[in-house]
């Protein structure tokens, strides 16, 4: 059509100002696509981290706390569960497998878990995917680790790898394992989920690191037990972290928990993971709704941008206007000319702000991993972030009509007539 | 053929609650003339264009372009007219900066399906029509074509609005001051090249402007105040 390339050519001769109207409308959308991306594909990964779990077990604290702790390693956990309460909850009659966790220790910033090898049997994520081994197989010896996905491919470690684990949770620590350094056993496949992250050792090994700590503090001198003369210790855990629970039928789940909410000998707690990722959502829809609003107003003041740009050529535009006129074009042509281009800014805006997303998501994509242990997929845009373009759009041709009236109207009473 | 492509009769024009600015017995611009309208400022000059473009309606009266009386039609039905039959050269900056020389001359044929028809029976394409006029006009260089407009020397560029008012052969041509920004030796023959374009056209030209020097080489020449009886108030141009 020949308006919209008049429109094109016009604005180009604009460019610097339609440049910038633009950007600032690529930003806001930038923006807004980015916000909706990353509270959906957290939604979506948070979900999809833990399944087939019916149960979390720990001490008694908040639900949300809990989760986020055993499953997503963040936080601390503020209390410890007695083993031999861990025990007695493996051996309800209900409860099919029972997974030990503890944490405390890490390496390079890396979460260390000490679990079972059952672990990589029954622990589940996505949409019921089981744990996979790329290289090698679980830990066997007391000093064997196996490594998420991302700690070999960051750290370049191989099968056999030796790696020193260092006490405490903070990417820098001044305690360090030294005397017990850590193999290489096996390389998980990568998940997406924090297990990529986290250096899974047995819980033996865990307590052959602190066999010879008091009151928190490394041994010294004679005090000292050697990696190998650990081996020959007794090196059963008095405490761990929290438990992941399976059972026997879903229906059990209940009375399960009702059960452990009651444990008699320690105060512990079983939540149901649906559950708590429930309760984390409320807890952050309202945060999650402040950040659309505020985002939807970005967008709106990136169109009211544009709105001021194309008001304030009009004037300095009349001449052009009463040519087309003289040339043929009719008041409805100007209308649609400036329609055009409206909507021609606003959906190269949309583009751009598109590109953009994708281009800061791709960058900013392992950021997000390492940091918040989230996975954001670079997928192509959905049936929601379709229709807020859409929106977008429309709300930009509704602006749009705003000049297009003006000139519409200038360009009736103007007529033919060339002002400077 | 024989109808005039002009016609006013007891024209009157004023601005709601206004005296009359514009009050013309009689005038008639016959098919093929060279008219030149002599109008100083605050004469009503704007007003008359205005009016033959089909963009003011007369309060009383009668405005006929080609037998066509304009206040018949509604308001897109004039925009269709005078883009058909009319085309139009100002006084300076009459070409839009971000379009081509071809293009700002194809311009009328975009807007006006008739004069794209004629421009391609005439010339066998809107281009080949545009490049036709250039070459009439002196303006066949080709390194001229491929220039900005705004490039372009101003008497170059009242060439290229004078082949875009041409192009499609309408019926009339309106010239207003087109020369006025021009030296004296550039008038004549920028005005030598536009007779000689209007009459391969058929087109009539009625050429507005207040310099008197060049009405002797026009078939008639008209003065815009003597015509009005009405007696504006000056400034209102």
């Amino acid at each position: 059509m020949y308006l919209l390339r008049l429109a094109l050519r016009s604005l180009l001769n604009r460019r610097f100002s339609a440049l910038l109207t633009v950007l600032a409308i690529a930003l806001s959308v930038t923006l807004l696509l980015g916000v909706e991306k990353i509270r959906t594909e957290a939604r979506a990964s948070f979900a999809g981290t833990i399944s087939g779990t019916d149960l979390i077990v720990g001490p008694r604290t908040g639900s949300v706390q809990l989760l986020l702790y055993s499953v997503f390693r963040i936080g601390h956990p503020s209390a410890n569960m007695r083993w031999d309460s861990f025990q007695r909850i493996a051996d309800h009659p209900r409860v099919a497998w029972a997974l030990p966790i503890s944490l405390g220790d890490s390496h390079r910033g890396y979460k260390v878990m000490g679990t079972s090898a059952d672990y990589f049997l029954h622990y589940r994520h996505g949409r019921d995917r089981a744990l996979a081994f790329a290289e090698g197989k679980a830990f066997a010896d007391l000093y064997d680790a196996v490594l998420g996905a991302d700690v070999a491919r960051e750290q370049g470690y191989v099968l056999g790898s030796e790696l020193v684990l260092a006490h405490g949770t903070g990417s820098v620590s001044f305690v360090e394992h030294a005397d017990k350094p850590f193999r290489v056993s096996g390389i998980l496949e990568k998940t997406g989920t924090p297990v990529d992250r986290t250096i899974h050792v047995s819980l033996q090994g865990l307590e052959a690191l602190h066999v010879d700590w008091r009151q928190g503090m490394p041994a010294r001198g004679a005090a000292r037990i050697s990696a190998e003369r650990a081996r020959d210790m007794a090196l059963t855990p008095s405490s761990i972290t929290a438990a992941l629970l399976g059972l026997d039928s879903r229906v059990a789940t209940f009375a399960v928990q009702r059960d452990i909410n009651r444990f008699p000998d320690e105060p512990l707690m079983a939540v149901l993971p649906g559950v708590a990722l429930q309760e984390l959502w409320s807890l952050l829809g309202v945060a999650e709704k402040a950040l659309f609003i505020v985002s939807v107003f970005v967008v709106l003041t990136g169109l009211v941008g544009m709105l001021t740009a194309i008001l304030s050529s009009l004037n300095e535009r009349r001449r052009e206007m009463a040519i087309l006129r003289s040339v043929g074009a009719r008041p409805r042509h100007i209308f649609s000319l400036l329609l055009l281009e409206a909507f021609g800014l606003a959906l190269a805006g949309a583009l751009l702000g598109v590109g953009l997303m994708y281009l800061t998501l791709w960058l900013a994509q392992p950021l997000i991993l390492s940091h918040y242990g989230l996975f954001i997929p670079i997928t192509a845009p959905g049936p929601w972030e379709w229709s807020l373009l859409g929106g977008i759009l429309l709300a930009a041709v509704l602006m749009g009509s705003v000049p297009a009236w003006r000139a519409y109207r200038q360009s009736l009473i103007d007529g033919l007539s060339i002002r400077t | 053929m024989s109808l005039p492509v002009i016609q006013l009769e007891n024209l009157v024009f004023a601005w709601p609650g206004q005296s009359p600015l514009l009050d013309i017995e009689h005038f008639t611009l016959a098919a093929g003339e060279r008219v030149f309208l002599k109008g100083p400022s605050g004469s009503g000059k704007t007003t008359l264009l205005g009016l033959l473009g089909g963009v003011q309606l007369p309060a009383s009266g009668r405005i006929q372009l080609l037998g066509q009386d304009l206040a018949r039609l509604s308001g897109s039905r004039r925009d269709r007219f005078r883009a058909d039959h009319s085309g139009y050269i100002f006084q300076m900056f009459n070409l839009l900066p971000y379009l081509s020389v071809l293009e700002n001359i194809s311009l009328p044929c975009r807007f006006s399906a008739m004069r794209r028809r004629r421009a391609i029976q005439r010339h066998g394409g809107v281009e080949a029509a545009a490049r036709h006029l250039l070459t009439h006009l002196g303006l066949d260089r080709p390194e001229l074509l491929r220039r900005a407009v705004t490039e372009l020397s101003i008497g170059q560029q009242q060439r290229v609005a004078a082949a875009r008012a041409l192009i499609g052969s309408p019926e009339l041509v309106i010239a207003d001051e087109p020369t006025s920004a021009l030296d004296a030796d550039a008038r004549e023959a920028f005005l030598n090249l536009l007779f000689v374009e209007c009459q391969a056209a058929g087109s009539s030209l009625l050429f507005v402007s207040h310099d008197g020097a060049l009405e002797r080489l026009f078939d008639r020449s008209l003065s815009l105040s003597e015509l009005n009886r009405a007696t504006p108030d000056g400034g209102l141009d």
